[in-house]
């Protein structure tokens, strides 16, 4: 599944690790989600959704 | 972004653990050359399973998670009680003649810190917030098991057919063990 993590990160100068912490996951987890290896649940889905201020669909991508 | 994460040997975990296995493997070298006896041998591992004291502090540096610095802690003491459960045993087992209900007795005391590594790790990926950490753990352990599974039936066929010598259960932790390290590696290689 595609997303638009690296973009919304660079918009708002957020390093990898600023997002980690806002998330209150590990680094490693924001890279593997942002580089596409591994697909968050639903619930974290939401939060990384509710930290960005968009809706889910505004940020992963449907990859047909 | 911030990608300037230190190589894992390099981080405080790694360096203990990296120094740990080199000592066991110097230590089994002196043993099977016979430089050292089996007490020698002992006391020796059991020093050097100190060197992963320092994973076992609350919050030790490249740590992921809280919950992984706990595993850790409780793998080191499983690993203690391992080591010093073993040479009693051992020692008693070659030095006097014991009842059956005594070697039972005594069988228990390696076998039940290995019961405390496999509930650390039961412990882990309950107490794991990171979903991500959590799926990856459980992956590497998957892999062990294979491995475990894989080199279990191979064996038990050789052995069957008189190709290979005996070898005793208990194995089956320490190959679990070299399969989900081995695992991990991977996954760090990879980048995962």
């Amino acid at each position: 599944m595609k997303n638009r993590l690296k973009v919304l990160r660079a918009e708002r100068d957020w390093s990898q690790q600023d997002l980690a912490t806002r998330l209150e996951v590990s680094r490693q987890s924001v890279n593997a989600i942002e580089t596409g290896r591994y697909d968050p649940s639903l619930p974290l889905a939401f939060r990384i959704a509710d930290v960005f201020g968009l809706t889910i669909e505004e940020i992963f991508l449907r990859t047909e | 972004m911030s990608g300037t994460a230190r190589p894992w040997l390099l981080t405080s975990p790694g360096r203990w653990v990296a120094l740990y296995f080199l000592s066991v493997v110097i230590i089994a070298a002196l043993k099977l050359t016979g430089a050292i006896e089996s007490p020698v041998g002992f006391i020796l591992l059991a020093a050097a399973t100190c060197l992963l004291l320092p994973l076992a502090r609350r919050r030790p540096d490249g740590c992921t998670s809280r919950a992984m610095a706990d595993y850790n802690r409780r793998i080191v003491f499983s690993n203690l009680g391992y080591v010093l459960g073993l040479g009693i045993a051992v020692t008693l087992w070659n030095r006097y003649e014991l009842s059956d209900a005594l070697v039972f007795a005594i069988a228990l005391l390696p076998t039940l810190p290995t019961f405390g590594v496999i509930w650390a790790m039961g412990r882990y990926l309950a107490e794991e917030q990171d979903e991500y950490l959590r799926h990856r753990t459980i992956m590497a352990a998957l892999v062990a098991l294979g491995l475990v599974l894989a080199l279990g039936i191979f064996w038990g066929f050789l052995e069957m057919f008189e190709l290979v010598p005996h070898v005793w259960a208990w194995w089956v932790l320490p190959v679990w063990a070299i399969g989900l390290g081995l695992a991990q590696l991977w996954q760090k290689v990879r980048g995962a």
